[in-house]
């Protein structure tokens, strides 16, 4: 527990100190920005509105595949260094030969990412505040949407963290998790291609852009919270047998 | 305080290290000895707990580090070559975090980051990034983060490598002060390091333990095979007389230029007499010549020839097994 406490402050801190987390925040809060900025004129310009939809429903849920783009950039940048830093630069030597076992130093690296994901998310909740002075917020949605956002951002990273624990280029980090990542997000398009049956079926449960459209309706759908949850701690899980593994190597 | 039995660690194919069985006592100052690429960075690395051994046990303060890492490795403090840090990160912030990982209780951090600072002449580097650090400051970064929870037991893998004369000097002298409480086991492939720094040497070598002993004892491992003598020979008669004896001949032989009689000579004798006859014979053929023997001193080999000595040697027999 030490450990992972040592690791986790150590982690936000040196995401924060070095110029990366906050390139990451400036890039994705300028994309962010520019939707919304994007969905609201497109909401003034319409005459009639319809009851279930408004500027907040559609940010995160039908026009979703913009900020599902936006964290395909964002997380895989995010999570690269991690381990590949490490690796490369053999501090990994001084990590694994202090007292701490391999959990501990994943989950501490994962929770400090977490956490920094969390706080890039943050900002976003002045478009909500914007929103309450002209009209009517349904805070339900909006939690449910953030519930939403942060777990696709823990299956992301921990996908992320998995493929940083593999290489030390971070570079091929990067390319494998965007590589598996976007892999992970057309399957999810398949629901709108493939005809009915099983495989639509499997499309549709592992849609990230069906997860932001059910959350944001204020759905909270226990099948989507437990898909993230099995991809987080198998990306996790697996992570930490390869640590384990370095030992052997 | 090390116990080393039977390890073998390969990499696939490769082995690293094979068969290696040693142990170090409490309070001992040990050099670990080889030549690049013998296999010390490998054995430091599994007795540190980075890698795990291919076979053999190891215990560290009476702890198995297959059986019980954790607290093996709470022991000892370990620096690893070339002295891998956070660049981003301050000295101060950098040992603090070092602290808190190695479980050095929050009341105690403080005062054991000021001194593990204080004992590698950090002190005033507090505050600066770590990126911004010359070679021979990170160096004694790692060396005061292997110090930073008071372990009984040190590994430093290379802690001389790339520094100037002056600051190699320095970190000599604080590992000899650091031995004075603690064990302290140091690789290194520089001989003057063991001589000057430690009491005792194990010397590597393609992975196999070749020798281990005190300094004294390593050298006189290899038998000298030379004499050296100063002698009053007026009529330079030493020559006719040392020829006389099989398998012995002059090297060398110089005249003090002050007193003509006094000569300085040396000698060499075939590897496979003993150094006691020989020099009984050499003594006996040059009183009976009416030389007067002012010195006579069997030359030890240097530590390096007892190392290219040790080192070639299994070479050669490590020849025939690989095909």
């Amino acid at each position: 527990m030490n450990g992972f406490l040592a690791i986790y402050r150590r982690e936000v801190l040196s995401l924060w100190v070095t110029p990366l987390a906050w390139v990451l925040l400036t890039v994705f809060l300028l994309l962010q920005g520019a939707i919304f900025y994007s969905i609201i004129t497109h909401f003034t310009s319409m005459t009639e509105v319809s009851v279930d939809t408004g500027p907040l429903q559609a940010y995160f849920g039908q026009e979703s595949i913009f900020l599902l783009m936006t964290l395909l950039l964002v997380c895989p940048a995010l999570t690269m260094r991690v381990f590949a830093e490490e690796r490369r630069s053999g501090t990994i030597e001084t990590l694994l030969t202090a007292p701490v076992t391999a959990g501990s130093v994943v989950l501490g690296k994962y929770a400090a990412l977490l956490t920094t994901y969390a706080l890039i998310w943050a900002p976003t909740l002045l478009y909500v505040v914007i929103l309450r002075k002209t009209g009517v917020v349904d805070w339900g949605v909006v939690g449910s949407s953030y519930l939403g956002l942060l777990g696709i951002g823990a299956a992301y990273l921990s996908v992320g963290t998995l493929m940083s624990a593999m290489t030390k280029s971070q570079l091929v980090a990067l390319l494998l998790t965007i590589f598996v990542e976007f892999g992970l997000f057309i399957l999810g398009v398949g629901e709108y291609i493939f005809d009915p049956g099983v495989f639509r079926d499997i499309c549709a449960h592992v849609s990230m852009m069906g997860q932001m459209e059910d959350f944001s309706k204020g759905i909270l759908d226990l099948r989507r919270v437990v898909f993230d949850g099995s991809l987080t701690a198998l990306g996790l899980f697996v992570t930490t047998r390869v640590v384990d593994s370095w030992r052997w190597g | 305080m090390i116990e080393v039995s039977d390890l073998t660690k390969d990499y696939g194919t490769v082995v690293a290290v094979q068969g290696v069985s040693f142990s170090v006592g409490k309070g001992e100052i040990v050099g670990f000895l080889g030549p690049n690429g013998a296999g010390k960075s490998t054995t430091l690395r599994v007795l540190a707990g980075f890698l795990g051994a291919t076979s053999g046990r190891v215990r560290i303060a009476g702890h198995d580090i297959a059986e019980a890492p954790l607290a093996a490795r709470r022991s000892l403090g370990y620096m690893p070559e070339s002295a891998p840090l956070y660049p981003e990160m301050r000295v101060g912030e950098y040992l603090t975090f070092r602290a808190r990982l190695k479980e050095v209780p929050r009341g105690k951090r403080i005062s054991a980051v000021g001194g593990a600072m204080e004992r590698a002449g950090l002190t005033h580097m507090e505050g600066t990034v770590i990126a911004h650090l010359s070679k021979g400051y990170r160096q004694r970064v790692a060396l005061a983060d292997a110090l930073v929870s008071n372990p009984p037991l040190l590994i430093l893998d290379e802690p001389t490598a790339g520094l100037d004369p002056n600051q190699i000097r320095e970190v000599r002298a604080l590992v000899k002060d650091l031995g004075s409480d603690r064990t302290v086991l140091l690789s290194t492939h520089i001989l003057s390091e063991v001589e000057a720094t430690c009491e005792r040497a194990l010397v590597i070598d393609r992975g196999r333990l070749v020798a281990e002993g005190t300094i004294e004892e390593l050298r006189t491992r290899q038998k000298s095979s030379a004499l050296s003598l100063r002698v009053r020979d007026p009529k330079s008669a030493a020559e006719v007389a040392i020829g006389g004896i099989a398998g012995v001949s002059v090297i060398s032989a110089a005249a003090d230029e002050a007193a003509p009689e006094r000569r300085a000579l040396r000698l060499s004798f075939a590897a496979a007499l003993d150094t006691e006859t020989v020099t009984e014979a050499v003594v006996q053929a040059l009183t009976s010549a009416g030389i007067g023997i002012h010195a006579l001193v069997p030359e030890k080999a240097s530590l390096e020839q007892v190392f290219s000595e040790l080192t070639r040697h299994e070479a050669e027999a490590a020849k025939p097994e690989t095909p």
